[in-house]
């Protein structure tokens, strides 16, 4: 069942060392779930995670470094916070917060990061199925340099 | 593909470093088996020294009030202290085994930022103040030991003063001012009273300088850990008293030449049993300024194997930006200011702005966590932008 499944995942780099558990951006041993690397769990904007749950990604979540050890200090924490909002959000819209994960893993907990990620897959295995994808998301970058506001698409 | 760990690292000293970072990052796996990790008392070095450095300054503001800098007294007031004042020895201890707790409690600090590379980019201002802070704490645990002029205290004093001498040039004017005169008098020990109290306070200057760049500095442990480690310190002046080294007072007369050593202060002056005073001297020296050096002079990595983590520093998407002030409070090293806003920006949202974000590039580290702030597309890290993100979640969703 977890074949059919997609989820992204954004790890931070710092965070749990990931060549030994995936290969060309997927982890091995869940196939469905993509991995993309970010220089701080703090960088993931909530609105890729939306987006990606509109494009048709049945979960999303982010890891980062165990609390109290973000690299840059804060970046986990303000995650954990921009996800607790992100999941009310999206709550009113119907959409499971379990779709929404927040892990902290260092670099050598890749087996509990791989226990996590499989348990965090089978929890939206369970769920019922998600609305179908919404229309294709939006337009990827805002050009603000040439469109003045009155030729916006 | 997480650059940390594969690191290609090239050359001994990279993969040394890569080999401490990993070592670091173990022990962090064993201590978090045991606390949950928000209370791993290693995430809270600095929090810790800090505790303890007010400890010192409590219990040394108490001290000071009783002790008498002079030849003569300045070794029966600290007697007096100990034994006839209520509780002075135990404070006394407190100040004695804190002032440990606060040397050990830097070195870990200092060791595990090293070895975790959180020197990088515009972080060096802590490294630097914190280079100065550990040189002024090992001094001023030094004239500690001076003020009790007891024998042991005379013996440094002269050892300290043939180090001075060893220094070129300048050796003999600089015993001069530290002894005050040609020979130790009266008016030594007002100078190293001067010379505990004085760089003490300079201390706060430097953690000033240590916090003004980070957004809310973790100035104090978790609750437990300050009862623990102020219990701790408690207890240890109960249990081991610092009496219980029976050095006597220091006379004229006496010419010392052993003492009981203390780990944490005084290995320079163990290692004048092997070395000349000289060499000492130039081995300090050349600690000190490599670990100055030690944010410019070598990295771990090469920026290229630092992949995402080096990915320019943040750039404010002027039109986009409303002047939220969101991104300024997230930013985690005070790298963004607000400015007031020369003029409306160019989406409908950012029309009305009365400010807009500016990011000072000399503070900003490259960590993006403002891009994740912003909820306007007003902010990119210039060699990783949303384009490329939402790229691949595009990737991700349609395999
Ligand atoms: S990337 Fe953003 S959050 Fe990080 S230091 Fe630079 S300005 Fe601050
Ligand atoms: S969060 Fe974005 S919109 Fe708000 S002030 Fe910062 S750059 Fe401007």
């Amino acid at each position: 069942m977890t074949q059919t499944l997609k989820v992204v995942g954004f790890i931070c780099d710092w965070s749990v060392d990931l060549a030994p558990l995936s290969d060309g951006g997927r982890l091995r041993e869940v196939p469905g779930v993509r991995v993309i690397r970010v220089p701080c769990s703090g960088f993931v904007r909530p609105n890729w995670l939306e987006d990606a749950l509109n494009r048709g990604a049945d979960g999303v979540f982010v890891t980062g470094c165990p609390y109290g050890d973000c690299l840059n200090r804060e970046g986990n924490f303000l995650m954990r916070d921009r996800i607790d909002q992100l999941r009310r959000r999206l709550q009113r819209r119907k959409v499971d917060p379990a779709r929404i994960g927040m892990l902290a893993f260092g670099l050598h907990d890749g087996a509990s990061f791989l226990a996590e990620v499989k348990a965090f897959v089978d929890r939206i295995a369970a769920l019922p199925p998600a609305p179908p994808a919404r229309a294709a998301g939006r337009a990827a970058v805002t050009q603000p340099a040439q469109a003045s506001e009155g030729e916006r698409p | 593909m997480s650059t940390v760990a594969t690191g290609q690292a090239s050359g001994r000293y990279a993969r040394l470093m890569t080999s401490l970072l990993r070592g670091t990052l173990r022990l962090d796996v064993l201590v978090n088996k045991l606390y949950p990790t928000d209370f791993n008392p290693l995430y809270y070095t600095g929090g810790l020294s800090n505790l303890f450095l007010f400890t010192l300054v409590l219990s040394g503001i108490f001290l000071f009030f009783y002790y008498d800098a002079s030849l003569g007294e300045s070794f029966a007031s600290v007697q007096y202290l100990t034994d006839r004042v209520p509780y002075g020895g135990i404070v006394r201890g407190v100040h004695r085994y804190a002032a440990d707790g606060f040397i050990v409690g830097i070195l870990l600090h200092l060791l595990r930022n090293w070895f975790t590379d959180r020197h990088l980019f515009a972080r060096d201002n802590p490294w630097i103040s914190g280079m100065f802070l550990l040189l002024f704490a090992g001094f001023i645990g030094f004239t500690g030991y001076q003020l009790v002029w007891d024998e042991r205290a005379q013996l440094l004093t002269s050892m300290f003063v043939a180090m001075l001498r060893s220094i070129p040039a300048a050796g003999a004017a600089l015993t001069r001012l530290f002894i005050g005169g040609v020979g130790i008098s009266d008016g030594t020990l007002v100078r190293i009273l001067f010379l505990h109290i004085g760089p003490a306070t300079a201390l706060y200057v430097f953690l000033w300088w240590h916090y003004v760049r980070q957004r809310h500095p973790k100035i104090w442990p978790p609750g437990v850990w300050v009862l623990f480690c102020v219990g701790l310190v408690f207890l240890l002046a109960g249990a081991v008293p610092v009496t219980r080294e029976t050095i006597p007072a220091a006379t004229p007369a006496a010419s010392p030449t052993r003492f009981p050593m203390d780990v944490f202060f005084l290995i320079p002056f163990w290692l004048l049993n092997f070395l000349p005073a000289g060499v000492v001297v130039l081995l300090l020296v050349a600690l000190f300024v490599g670990g100055l050096a030690i944010p410019y002079a070598s990295r771990r990595e090469t920026p290229v194997e630092m992949g995402v983590r080096h990915s320019g520093v943040a750039q404010v998407i002027d039109g986009n930006c409303t002047g939220c002030e969101l991104c300024y409070y997230d930013c985690p090293y005070n790298a963004i200011v607000m400015v007031p806003s020369p003029g409306p920006g160019l989406s409908k949202a950012a029309a009305n702005r009365s400010l807009l974000a500016v990011v000072i590039e000399s503070r900003c580290v490259e960590c993006g966590i403002c891009i994740g702030a912003c909820p306007f597309e007003a902010l990119e890290l210039p060699k990783f932008l949303e384009r490329d993100v939402l790229r691949q979640v595009g990737e991700a969703v349609q395999a």
